[in-house]
């Protein structure tokens, strides 16, 4: 429920001005819709008393006649500038609400990020946000203005007929659409949130599926995976069919709900009127009052069904709108890296892969880690990078604690190559602006060129040669050494590589290694590997598989 | 906008075309309640109205107020009741529907072999919220249709038979009503189309950049990433705009005709009954307040079919969208991808005469037990061959036999019972690890070990129940690769296809994986390897190399 509020206070701080607007608007609407005919059937029945007792010379045939043409126009005007105010500020708040959840996404934990689950985040993204537009369009805005028109015509039939008449229409209209929508809500609320639910493990399915469908067909799982995904499917539609009904129901109880509030109308009126304490076009007034105030509980049945949903969806997405903001203090000249007494695990209780390294990197250090699968080479340049926090000890840049620097700063000076690097989908020129944005094509062609990749792309198109989804069109020796040239394009002063030349031919590994350090002449260049053709240029070696070599004051 | 082609969204309906017509006609019996209601209380009114000019007499029979407010109520009730139940009706069709095509859907693209256009987020798009559109059109479009066809022209001629004057007004405001609604669907619909091909679109790219998030973030181009996807989710969002705001316009503008008309009906009924007007027919109070109440009812039905135009223009997009996909001719992998028993027979493979896109392969024949070194420069079509070999691709010309029996869709699922697979690039399901490895078969100890993944497993503070990233994070690129390995020891093959099995590996892993899989060999299985590893090559019996002849 707070997350509801949260989302609610979220949309209207983003569109205050014109969900303002809109929201006065749809009051009108109601309440001009329940004026004009109202007004109509008095005018009707008054006319028709009037013209019984040949009265019709001097009865005011104008200004009703005008109060229900500018009546009808101007319900029509409202509505229309209702639903563009309510739909366009809804639609905007979402989108900042979808980049500001991508935003905090590319901030998380880099741990989280590497576990994160592309179909995951889609659904946050994309369904989950699409389900929200449902809390100003579907709860807020048609609770209050059902709220508020009720209200107003309660006063008005009072003012107008009489107290009874007021208290019947809208108590039966208030109480009725209260309680469908209340025991709606309840109802509908778990099913609507598991049907959701079931959509998104769907959806995962599907993306998952498609992503891995050759490894699972050569494993035999393909069909296994397809049952999963239809069964979600099946069960989201059990689910939908309850839901459907559940639907119908409210839907049954808000018609019977007007019906009631106009045979109470037509009863009680009638009564006053035969009574003679309300004449019968006054009576008429209230008939018609609850005729057209069905316009205003109708809504609530997409309410009901929509609340489970929108309330799960508020509740994830809020849940993922804050991340902490990093720390930002600024970057030191000095471009010494230096690893203090460090001891690191991939998990707290997990024993360290390393322990108490010390090394001191000063600018143009040449390092090359070797050691076998497992012995920390990958996790020693993470820390390096700033990509986690030691266990124990200190990593720092100019004797500043990595992780304490404003994060973009550090980026603009160190760069890392993973292992498994990723490309995106686009051309080639993209992937390499992901890095220079501001590149131009004689700086990209040049590090083609320095990767020994301008020639195997020449006859695919060169810097527009097309990539498919994560990059897929390129050998996996490709893949590396454009990963390689994006890194290039940083002008990095620190430059960590693991695994640089994974995928290359011997002679190949060796002319690209070359490139980077002639291209790089100043930058500290760290080079996990166990490849001969990567270390054999590095100044130093340190070995990270042999106890004794533990540390190494450099 | 207009099309020759067979109406997509007719023929997806097709199969459960008897319940949308029973739930249309159901809806349309719920409108046709309405006339009798206004009657009632019509008659009613008049009732009080004729007694309130004799001295309040007494109203006798039905049309007394209590009485006349049950007859609404009851009606009231039955009017709900029909409709609900022509709800049901139009629902279940849609639903039958929808779900038939997702699995459908969901069937071929899994089989598909090599990826087109349209990429995880494209499809996921198209199954879900896509196929969905399909519902409101069936919920909406329909019945209004039946009501459009029916109720105007029972409202029509009631107006005419109580006064002309009311039916010439509502004839003339009746038909501008299709032919504007037959300007704005062209509209729609294209904006619709657009909409939906945005919103497919926007999720691949999305997918796309999630799956890069560490490399974007290492690059600092988080934020770049993020002001690529405000510009995507903008315009998406202004085509959701555009296609709104026709709805919007157009239900006004019928609005308005509505307005008026019934505006003018009142008028003149109210001038009628003065007296000042004398002309059009005559009206009394009953008929008049009859009319009055049937007025709006009259535009209804149109403007139900107004709005419901944009769901029919949202369905149109997709059951065309839908119609492309269906007749996109993507090569599919050979067989089901379904467990079975093995193939038969001593796992000797052919190619004869085979080509893989614009690739020949050359002639070969590989004995059981043979190990194989696929090779070749890289984008030679190494991988390519694998797949072709595991039935995951089909070849453009030639044969594949195996176990003496041609590669095709009856033997690919049996072969590949028999075969161990292991991908360059590792990809894991969201399942701990003692799933991705054996599946629902207990964990062989020896296979841990021969895969060297003890000293991994015992690293881990889960061990086996620990759940790597989508692409092995969590683990090293070596662990990784040696998960892959005990993956494919626990399939017991007699045929392996491993992509770069050493690559990105320190020597010590390497030659460990490298043991394995010459174990596997001694023990009978024939190695088929894409690899540029020279230890690994120093021990092959034959060597294939794509696109150079034999």
């Amino acid at each position: 429920m707070s997350a509801l509020a949260t989302i609610l206070r979220l949309i209207w701080r983003d569109q205050r001005a014109a969900l303002t607007r809109g929201a006065v608007l749809a009051v009108t609407v109601l309440v001009m819709g329940a004026a004009l005919l109202g007004l109509s059937g008095w005018f009707i029945t008054a006319a028709a008393t009037a013209g019984l007792a040949g009265a019709g010379a001097v009865f005011d045939v104008f200004r009703p006649s005008a109060a229900v043409r500018f009546l009808a126009l101007g319900r029509t005007a409202a509505r229309y500038g209702e639903r563009l105010a309510t739909h366009d500020a809804t639609l905007r708040a979402l989108t900042s609400l979808r980049v500001r959840l991508l935003a905090a996404q590319t901030r998380a934990p880099f741990a989280a990020l590497a576990r994160l689950r592309a179909s995951e985040a889609l659904n946050r993204l994309g369904a989950d946000v699409d389900a929200l537009d449902a809390v100003t369009l579907r709860l807020a805005l048609p609770v209050g203005a059902a709220l508020a028109a009720l209200i107003l015509a309660a006063g008005g039939l009072v003012w107008l007929t009489d107290p009874r008449i007021a208290l019947a229409v809208c108590g039966v209209m208030a109480l009725g659409g209260g309680a469908a929508l209340w025991l709606g809500v309840r109802a509908a609320r778990t099913p609507a949130r598991q049907a959701e639910d079931q959509a998104q493990a769907f959806r995962r399915g599907v993306v998952d599926l498609v992503s891995a469908r050759a490894d699972l067909a050569a494993l035999g799982q393909l069909t296994t995976q397809v049952a999963q995904v239809t069964a979600a499917d099946d069960r989201r539609r059990v689910l939908n069919r309850h839901l459907d009904r559940l639907g119908r129901r409210v839907g049954l109880a808000l018609s019977l709900t007007g019906a009631a509030a106009m045979a109470l109308a037509l009863g009680i009126g009638g009564t006053l009127a035969h009574a003679g304490i309300l004449d019968p076009a006054r009576a008429a007034i209230g008939l018609f009052v609850a005729l057209a105030l069905a316009e205003a509980i109708t809504p609530l049945r997409r309410t009901a069904s929509e609340f489970g949903r929108m309330a799960s969806a508020a509740r994830r997405v809020a849940a993922r709108l804050n991340t902490p903001t990093g720390p930002a203090q600024p970057l030191p000249a000095d471009r010494t890296l230096a690893l203090t007494g460090v001891t690191h695990g991939h998990h707290p209780l997990s024993e360290p892969v390393l322990r108490g390294i010390d090394l001191r990197l000063p600018a143009g250090t040449r390092l090359g880690l070797q050691g076998p699968s497992g012995s920390g080479k990958t996790t020693l340049l993470a820390l390096m990078a700033g990509q986690d926090r030691p266990g124990t000890g200190r990593v720092t840049l100019g004797g500043r604690d990595l992780t304490d620097l404003d994060e973009g700063a550090l980026r603009r000076v160190l760069t890392l190559v993973p292992q498994r690097s990723a490309l995106i989908q686009g051309t080639v020129a993209d992937n390499l602006r992901l890095a220079a944005p501001h590149a131009g094509e004689a700086e990209l062609r040049a590090v083609l060129d320095a990767v020994h990749l301008s020639a195997p792309l020449a006859a695919r198109g060169g810097l527009s040669t097309p990539l498919h989804a994560r990059g897929a069109g390129l050998s996996g020796g490709e893949s590396r050494r454009l990963a390689l040239a994006r890194a290039l394009l940083r002008q990095p002063d620190i430059l960590l590589l693991d695994e640089p030349t994974e995928g290359l031919d011997a002679a190949t590994a060796r002319a690209v290694m070359q490139a980077i350090l002639d291209r790089l002449p100043t930058a500290t260049i760290i080079v996990a590997s166990h490849r001969p053709e990567d270390l054999s240029r590095m100044a130093l070696i340190l070995d990270l598989g042999r106890p004794e070599v533990r540390s190494s004051n450099l | 906008m207009s099309d020759s082609r067979p109406d997509p969204l007719r023929a997806l309906l097709a199969p459960v075309r008897t319940a949308v017509t029973q739930g249309s006609l159901l809806s349309l019996a719920s409108a046709l309640v309405w006339p009798v209601q206004a009657a009632v209380i019509a008659a009613a009114l008049a009732a009080l109205v004729e007694a309130d000019g004799v001295g309040h007499g007494p109203i006798a029979g039905w049309v007394a107020p209590w009485p006349a407010a049950l007859s609404v109520l009851a009606l009231g009730v039955l009017r709900a009741i029909l409709s609900q139940a022509a709800e049901a009706r139009l629902f279940d069709a849609g639903d039958r529907v929808v779900a038939e095509r997702r699995a459908a859907i969901v069937t071929r693209e899994a089989r598909v072999a090599r990826a087109g256009a349209a990429g995880p987020g494209a499809i996921a798009a198209l199954a879900g919220e896509k196929l969905d559109t399909l519902l409101p059109y069936v919920l909406r479009y329909h019945p209004a249709m039946a009501r459009s066809a029916v109720v105007p022209l029972l409202i029509l001629g009631l107006a005419f038979w109580h006064s002309w004057a009311v039916g010439v007004v509502l004839l003339m405001a009746g038909p501008l009503i299709p032919v504007f609604m037959a300007l704005v669907g062209w509209a729609a619909q294209d904006a619709s189309a657009r909409h939906l091909a945005g919103l497919g679109s926007m999720n691949d790219l999305l997918v796309d950049r999630l799956a890069a998030l560490v490399d974007i973030r290492l690059l600092d181009a988080g934020a770049r990433v993020t002001a690529d996807y405000a510009a995507s989710a903008e315009t998406l969002r202004a085509r959701t705009m555009r296609v709104l705001s026709i709805a919007f316009l157009s239900s006004t503008v019928l609005e308005l005709f509505a307005a008026l008309g019934v505006a003018m009906v009142a008028v003149w009924v109210g001038f009628s009954l003065l007296g000042v007007i004398a002309w059009g027919g005559q009206v009394d109070v009953r008929s008049g307040l009859f009319l009055l109440l049937l007025a709006p009812d009259y535009f209804q039905p149109l403007r139900d079919l107004s709005a419901a135009w944009h769901d029919r223009a949202a369905a149109q997009a997709m059951a065309r969208e839908l119609a492309a996909w269906e007749a996109e001719d993507s090569p599919l992998i050979l067989g089901s991808g379904r467990v079975t028993a093995r193939l038969a027979g001593a796992p000797e493979i052919r190619l004869r005469g085979v080509t893989l896109g614009a690739i020949p392969i050359p002639d070969a024949v590989i004995p059981p037990g043979a190990m194989v070194g696929v090779t070749g420069p890289s984008g030679a079509g190494k991988s390519t061959l694998l797949r072709a070999l595991a039935g995951l691709d089909r070849p453009t010309a030639g044969t594949i036999t195996v176990c003496g029996q041609t590669l095709d869709d009856a033997t690919a699922d049996p072969w590949r019972a028999t075969l161990g697979w292991m991908p360059q690039s590792p990809r894991f399901p969201p399942e701990p690890l003692h799933r991705i490895i054996a599946a629902d078969a207990p964990l062989d100890r020896d296979l841990l070990a021969m895969a060297a993944l003890t000293p991994v497993l015992a690293r881990l503070p889960a061990g086996l129940d620990t759940v790597p990233g989508e692409t092995g994070a969590g683990l090293s690129g070596g662990e990784a690769r040696r998960v892959m390995l005990a993956r494919l020891l626990h399939r017991r093959p007699t045929v392996v296809l491993a992509d770069e099995p050493t690559a990105d590996l320190d020597a010590e892993t390497a030659r460990q994986v490298t043991a394995a899989l010459l174990e596997l060999a001694a023990r009978g299985a024939t190695l088929i390897l894409a690899t540029h590893d020279p230890a690994l090559l120093a021990h092959v019996h034959q060597r294939l190399t794509p696109g150079q002849p034999a």
